[in-house]
């Protein structure tokens, strides 16, 4: 039986926003297929396991603090040839919230002082003070509809050259554009935060068949369906009254 | 005097009577008016040598109103916003109603309750003897992101000198105050409920503050509240001076032990570690204005049955248990759904959790909705779980994902079809839990009247 390794950096930090909901979804809609799940927690002062496996399926990166995110960079900037090369072999990572601006050029401060970022990707996060900026989106990834919720502090600019969210409701990586995020390959970075997988089952449901192949099997969990529908018709209702 | 504070005072005082004894009640609108007229009052008034302001995630009503009370009891005079907001035009409508028109304040104490979140416009004006911080936790998001978001918004804030009275169990607000800011410590140690590992899902600080290792935790009261140090670096919290020990969640009392050595036994009302917190964090402060031992001893006894968060009341043959569940709070949620453990035997559950003034614009975040430990439903004696509000098949996803069977758990986005069906769907336990937030008090009632009308020992199915 295949075993399905899922490793999740920096779960002390990595969780604000109800995030572990992705974990504790995902394990259960795997545990529908033929596979074992072994789920890898990585610390701040660990080596990363997918720099020395090749065979980590998952790599799931949560938002944290700012404070957080500069003494994540620290550890992670040495790692960038090896982000370079999990994204070429396809295997699967998804980072949410600010875990996005991990893989820019660089976060600059509110006072201007610039902290380099793992630098795969030529964009920069530009942060705020004062109140933090919320909002609920819909976008679309292909055939998908993705819906979420933003809480943060920065907006990213630069070149998105594979954006992964087109938004509907909501703005992209910052207010004045409609895309945002970075999909290549099975990459897949968004500024959403909080439990993105149980509140987008569509999408889970493609994960998980790209993680268990040929040993997929779909499951439904209860209420599932309709709470994504409700979410998703109510947010472009909303949309549509603003917009009239 | 400014002519600018002199009309601020005076409209104020005059709106604030108008608005007592014409209307009888109390707003924040002379506050809001006075600072109109002067943006910078709280600067201007003329404090008393005591100024004691209480901050934090939970518990800072609470404890503020029950330092309130054992002051005024120890013969002191009080001024404070309990009646009012805890952000700037609450505290100027307390100040404006409790001063002389030149803005000398009349009382010989100051307690004031502070939003986390107002810090930066109201530390700037004036310097409190003490700021007692209850404990700082994540909280709503779109108000407070996460709490080091929090923390900063205090921390940058504090003005030099002012004592800070700190939680020695919270490694997060625990850190808060400055070189030249004097600290003081209080805790609890130990209690019979402690755990070695941290039960819910939310430990707001996993890893040491100085090096960033995994943060080891010699017990937990809850969350992250317990007693945390780091084997790599050596970081602990300091020993606190004000303490209590000896609790006792059957007889709900507790030994507190002040900084001279002497204790005594105080009260905590619900079984509720929460309030043994709340109330040795007044003792503590009420010890620093000086006050008896002995005088707290008694007068918290008298006060404690106030600081429940429930009701209980008998309708039919039904009990009933009403919670307020702080809105999208997953600590004070999951402190909630704790204490259903406490209350023997069957018992069926509404949830009306999800925010229902937020869902009629379509705006709630549910994120929360995972930080929330609704695993304490899961349990063989809870017969049914009713979810009302649009947000409903959200919440039943996450009950599903807690392993709770769908056939307990029944959904309705419409509140009126919930109360509807509502006697059918009552599995006959004799207790009925309702979690309620702030805005869903309407859809309480309406649960009680229908209650009333059909629990009069029939079944309805």
């Amino acid at each position: 039986m295949k075993t399905i390794k899922i490793e999740v950096l920096y779960p002390e930090f990595n969780n604000l926003y109800g995030d572990r909901g992705n974990l504790l979804y995902l394990t259960q809609k795997l545990a529908a297929c033929d596979v074992k799940i072994q789920v890898i927690a990585t610390h701040l002062h660990d080596v990363p396991a997918f720099t020395q496996q090749d065979d980590i399926h998952f790599l799931l990166i949560g938002p944290c603090t700012e404070r957080q995110q500069e003494l994540e960079l620290e550890q992670l900037i040495p790692l960038k040839e090896a982000f370079q090369k999990r994204i070429e072999s396809g295997a699967v990572t998804l980072a949410t919230g600010n875990a996005f601006e991990l893989f820019g050029e660089y976060i600059q401060r509110e006072n201007g002082e610039k902290i380099s970022a793992i630098g795969l990707f030529p964009y920069y996060a530009q942060r705020f003070e004062k109140l933090r900026y919320n909002e609920l989106c819909v976008g679309t990834l292909g055939d998908l509809k993705i819906t979420g919720f933003k809480n943060q502090l920065s907006h990213s600019y630069g070149t998105l050259a594979s954006p992964m969210l087109t938004m509907e409701v909501g703005s992209g990586w910052n207010p004045d554009v409609k895309k945002e995020g970075v999909h290549i390959h099975n990459f897949f970075a968004t500024y959403l935060i909080g439990p993105i997988l149980p509140l987008n089952p569509t999408f889970t449901d493609r994960l998980v068949e790209l993680l268990a192949g040929d040993a997929y099997h779909p499951l439904e969990l209860p209420f599932e369906k309709k709470a994504y529908e409700c979410r998703v018709h109510e947010l472009e209702d909303l949309n549509h009254s603003i917009s009239h | 005097m400014s002519l600018r504070f002199f009309a601020a005072q005076l409209a104020g005082k005059a709106l604030e009577w108008f608005l007592r004894s014409v209307i009888h009640r109390g707003t924040n609108k002379p506050g809001e008016i006075a600072l109109r007229l002067c943006p910078d009052a709280l600067a201007r008034y003329q404090m008393p040598p005591l100024v004691i302001c209480v901050t934090g995630t939970n518990g800072k009503t609470s404890t503020s109103n029950l330092i309130t009370h054992l002051l005024r009891k120890a013969g002191m005079t009080v001024a404070n916003n309990s009646k009012g907001s805890n952000m700037a035009n609450g505290l100027v409508t307390t100040l404006c109603a409790n001063s002389t028109m030149g803005g000398r304040v009349r009382t010989d104490v100051v307690v004031l309750e502070v939003d986390e979140r107002s810090s930066q416009y109201i530390y700037k004006y004036f310097t409190p003897t003490y700021i007692l911080c209850t404990n700082l936790f994540r909280d709503s998001i779109k108000r407070n992101g996460h709490s080091e978001f929090i923390f900063d918004k205090i921390q940058n804030y504090i003005p030099n000198g002012t004592t800070m009275v700190l939680n020695a169990n919270d490694a997060i607000s625990g850190m808060l105050g400055k070189n030249t800011n004097p600290q003081i410590f209080y805790g609890v140690h130990q209690t019979a409920r402690s755990t070695e590992t941290c039960i819910n899902h939310v430990c707001d600080i996993l890893a040491c503050p100085n090096c960033h290792n995994p943060l080891q935790f010699r017990y937990f009261h809850y969350h992250h509240i317990g007693d945390p140090y780091c084997s790599y670096c050596g970081f602990q919290m300091p020993e606190p001076s004000y303490f209590a020990d000896t609790v006792n969640f059957e007889e709900g009392t507790f030994v507190f032990h002040d900084a001279d050595g002497q204790k005594a036994t105080l009260p905590f009302a619900s079984g509720n570690l929460f309030n043994v917190f709340n109330v040795t964090a007044a003792a503590t402060i009420c010890r620093l204005a000086k006050a008896p031992l002995s005088l707290i001893e008694k007068e918290t006894a008298h006060f404690s049955a106030k600081l429940g968060r429930f009701e209980e009341e008998s309708i039919g043959r039904y009990h009933l248990v009403n919670m307020l569940f702080k809105n999208q709070n997953p600590i004070s949620g999951s402190q909630c759904l704790s204490y259903l453990d406490t209350i023997p035997g069957k018992k069926d559950v509404i949830l009306l959790v999800t925010d229902s003034k937020d869902s009629v614009h379509g705006h709630e975040d549910i994120s929360w909705l995972y930080d929330t430990d609704f695993e304490m439903l899961n349990r063989e004696e809870i017969g049914r779980i009713i979810v009302g509000g649009t947000r409903c098949y959200d919440v039943g996803l996450r009950l599903a994902l807690a392993g709770i069977e769908p056939q307990k758990i029944a959904l309705y986005p419409n509140y009126e079809e919930m109360t509807q069906h509502l006697l059918a769907d009552l599995t006959g336990a004799e207790t009925i839990a309702v979690f309620f937030e702030l805005y869903a008090t309407s859809v309480v009632n309406s649960v009680k009247e229908t209650l009333a009308q059909g629990g009069n020992g029939h079944e309805n199915h």
